[in-house]
């Protein structure tokens, strides 16, 4: 029957058919611009694309611009275009499975939408007819059609049965009540369809030739991917063994022909909703499951940003969970890479000081009780100088037993020589500091004697001292000086937790090496400075006012937050480049820390944020009570800085 | 940034164009139908129109015919787009004052060099 088409109706079918493929191809290439080359989202939106060109090229053929288009041409290609759009839908559900950013699920239904509209225009009506009857009349090879989703539909429900007729009124009958359907004939046709077309609730005749209905159910209820469709068995079977059968293989429900519409409504009703829940449990489960990967990645640093997307959008409990989760991931990175930040600083500071403070100065060469070449204890040889302090001189030198230069300390013969009990104390405090093993703390390793000089091997760090810091840099930037006072606290934590109190916290004992680690020295041999400072004569200076804390001036018993309050002062120092309190000599000086209310940093330095200069005040507090509790504490007050 | 106006009435197509050219760093306004597009094209400013022609009011002809008449605000480059692809259609736009004619659906590509050709390049 050759019916040549009006033009200008072929003209607007064209557009019709057009404008869907038009839009298709736009999202479609849209989407492909942002999914990565070789992904199943890139393998499926090519997929796409390459079948919205043959459409286009079926459609162009099919209704060309000029020349006639007959009605058998336009019925061969509406019939055509069923392959493709089944195609097209099939795979736009592929890229809705999981979950999807809103953006991406908008545009993949718009495809669908416009893919759904492909058979949807409206047609001239002798052809609307054959259309209709192509739609319910399975063909011949495959008697199966995938419907296009309509967007109000209650539910996509699959008919299987072998008998025309029955699939005919029970898609008439669900169509009325809002209901999606499609329609197979036997139960290969069936089981083809469910694989591919995402279906609510299926249908399923009994007695079947060729594929029964038991054994359909049996495959869809264990295949993983189409367990959870809900089955409802129909069939003229009435006996109770058959329906006993198909419970046990997992139908949702069961009804014998010829069945009450009432009755088939209530039980699609009720097996569509239980569905829904199923679903949206599936859903809250595997969202679950997600915040718990989120957790472990965090805990493991793999953690990242936005893998919460989506279960963030949820108003429920587990929506705020993981807002508040991911919050707080987002918080602990933030604070990392701050962390890093400030070390990079600190790192840069001490690498602009160590050059210009080898330029400027040649180290202090004083003279040592030993000259390079004298071996200590059968195992130390003396290489040089380090430098000398109020106890005594360090020298570097060579290890000959673990064949590595070590740090050695030795202690004024004055100091110690002149009291046993002295000497002993300082071995045990010793023995006690060398417990400490923390990258913050320089690791004592030794204690021993040699021609009576008493010495300690340490740990050798190349750096410079916070004090050659500050002589070179004048004062400290924010974050040089966080990241000093944060390894500062990290180590006397360590150390106050193995029971031992610096006593000596001041500029000269930490060293920071060229990574910009902190590295505090001399636990506990400040304790013999103390001990001996009552019975030295005048002009001896041990301690230093200027860091001591107010009760350790006076003699009192100290704890640990003597240490925070020295601690306080250098960060003072860093943060202004001057000494909280400062005066013409040692008593007045005492004077002033027993006394004075030191000026708080950000009025000498306005670059000082308020709680940064509040917390240095806090430090300096006079009374022990009024600082941090400990450096525990003081390192959680000093996060909460940045 | 180049401004584009997009005068199309069809929401999908002007979602989807808007966008793509978003993308390509073009800033984007719209205009749904003839006598809209006719009334923002005259506010002036404007490096290029991309203009559809089967738009309702009136059609994208004679908005571009109006847009020409509208003096020296009116002579910006003009692109016609259409999806018919009749034979003539060309021509037709190129008499109503067009100055370069595109067909749907659109080739983002294609398109951009015509857009570049009349001097408004992607950002």
């Amino acid at each position: 029957m050759i019916t040549p088409l009006d033009p200008k109706a072929a003209s607007e079918l064209r557009h019709e058919l057009r404008t869907p493929v038009n839009h298709i191809l736009g999202y479609a290439e849209m989407l492909r611009e942002d999914a990565p080359d070789g992904s199943a989202d890139a393998l499926c939106i090519d997929d796409i694309i390459a079948v919205a060109h043959e459409v286009l090229g079926a459609i162009n053929a099919a209704l060309p611009p000029t020349g006639v288009a007959t009605l058998d041409d336009l019925s061969q290609l509406l019939t055509a275009l069923i392959a493709p759009q089944a195609k097209m839908l099939a795979v736009t559900e592929q890229l809705l499975v999981g979950e999807r950013d809103a953006q991406f699920a908008t545009d993949v239904q718009r495809i669908a939408q416009a893919v759904g509209r492909l058979t949807a225009v409206p047609v001239p009506s002798a052809l609307a007819e054959r259309r209709d009857a192509m739609r319910t009349t399975p063909s011949a090879g495959s008697a199966a059609e995938l419907p296009v989703p309509r967007a109000d539909a209650k539910g996509r429900i699959l008919i299987v049965d072998d008998v025309e007729e029955n699939r005919a009124v029970l898609a008439r009958r669900l169509g009325r009540e809002g209901y999606d359907t499609a329609s197979a004939d036997s139960g290969e046709a069936a089981l083809a369809l469910v694989a591919q077309g995402a279906f609510d609730l299926v249908l399923l005749d009994v007695l079947m030739p060729g594929m029964d209905g038991f054994a359909v159910l049996e495959r869809i209820k264990s295949d993983a991917a189409t367990r959870s469709i809900p089955v409802i068995m129909i069939s003229a079977l009435d006996d109770l063994a058959s329906v006993v059968r198909c419970i046990e293989h997992g139908a949702e429900d069961y009804l014998t022909k010829p069945f009450d519409p009432v009755l088939l409504r209530a039980r699609i009703g009720a097996s569509l909703e239980k569905k829904r829940w199923h679903d949206r449990e599936a859903d809250y489960l595997r969202q679950v499951s997600r915040v718990i990967e989120a957790a472990s990645a965090v805990e493991s640093g793999a953690y990242v940003a936005g893998t919460l997307a989506g279960v963030t959008g949820r108003d429920d409990e587990l929506g705020r969970l993981a807002r508040v989760f991911d919050a707080m991931a987002a918080g602990v990175r933030a604070r990392e890479s701050r962390l890093r930040a400030q070390l990079r600083e600190l790192q840069s500071d001490v690498t602009l000081a160590t050059n210009e403070f080898e330029a400027l100065q040649e180290r202090e060469t004083a003279d040592g009780a030993f000259p390079p070449g004298t071996v200590l204890a059968g195992r130390y040889d003396v290489v040089s100088v380090l430098g000398t302090g109020g106890m005594g001189v360090v020298y570097r030198a060579r290890d000959r037993e673990l064949n590595e230069d070590v740090a050695v300390k030795t202690i004024r013969r004055e100091l110690v020589t002149s009291d046993a009990v002295l000497a002993e104390r300082l071995k045990s405090e010793i023995r006690l500091a060398r417990r400490i093993s923390h990258r913050n703390v320089v690791r004592t390793h030794d204690l021993g004697d040699a021609d009576g000089h008493l010495f300690v091997t340490m740990e050798l760090v190349q750096g410079l001292t916070v004090r050659e810091l500050l002589t070179t840099r004048g004062r400290l930037g924010v974050a040089s000086t966080l990241a000093v006072a944060r390894q500062f606290a990290e180590a006397l934590s360590v150390a106050h937790d193995a029971g031992v109190i610096h006593r000596d916290i001041k500029p000269e004992n930490a060293l920071i090496d060229g990574d910009g680690v902190l590295k505090v020295m001399d636990f506990g041999i400040a304790r013999l400075a103390e001990a001996t400072s009552t019975r030295t004569q005048t002009g001896m200076v041990v301690g230093t006012p200027a860091y001591m804390s107010p009760e350790q001036l006076v003699g009192e018993e100290i704890d640990p937050r003597a240490d925070l309050y020295s601690l306080g002062v250098v960060m003072y120092e860093c943060l202004t480049g001057e000494a909280p309190f400062s005066a013409p000599s040692a008593v007045a000086l005492i004077a002033r820390v027993l006394t004075a209310e030191p000026t708080p940093p950000v009025s000498r330095n306005a670059d000082v944020p308020p709680a940064l200069s509040a917390l240095v005040m806090r430090l300096l507090s006079k009374s022990a009570a009024d600082r941090p509790a400990s450096a525990a504490i003081l390192q959680e007050q000093l996060a909460e800085l940045g | 940034m180049p401004r584009i106006l997009l005068v199309e009435d069809n929401e999908m197509n002007r979602d989807m164009l808007s966008r793509r050219l978003q993308r390509r760093g073009y800033t984007v306004e719209l205009a749904v139908d003839g006598l809209d597009g006719v009334s923002r094209a005259l506010e002036g400013g404007w490096d290029l129109v991309l203009m559809d022609m089967s738009l309702p009011e009136i059609d994208g002809w004679e908005a571009t015919r109006r847009i020409r008449a509208g003096g020296d605000a009116g002579q910006m480059p003009i692109i016609a787009l259409t999806a018919h692809a009749m034979s003539g259609d060309r021509d037709k736009a190129i008499e109503a004052g067009c100055n370069d004619y595109d067909t749907k659906p659109v080739d983002l590509e294609r398109l951009l060099g015509k857009m570049t050709a009349l001097g408004a390049p992607p950002a």
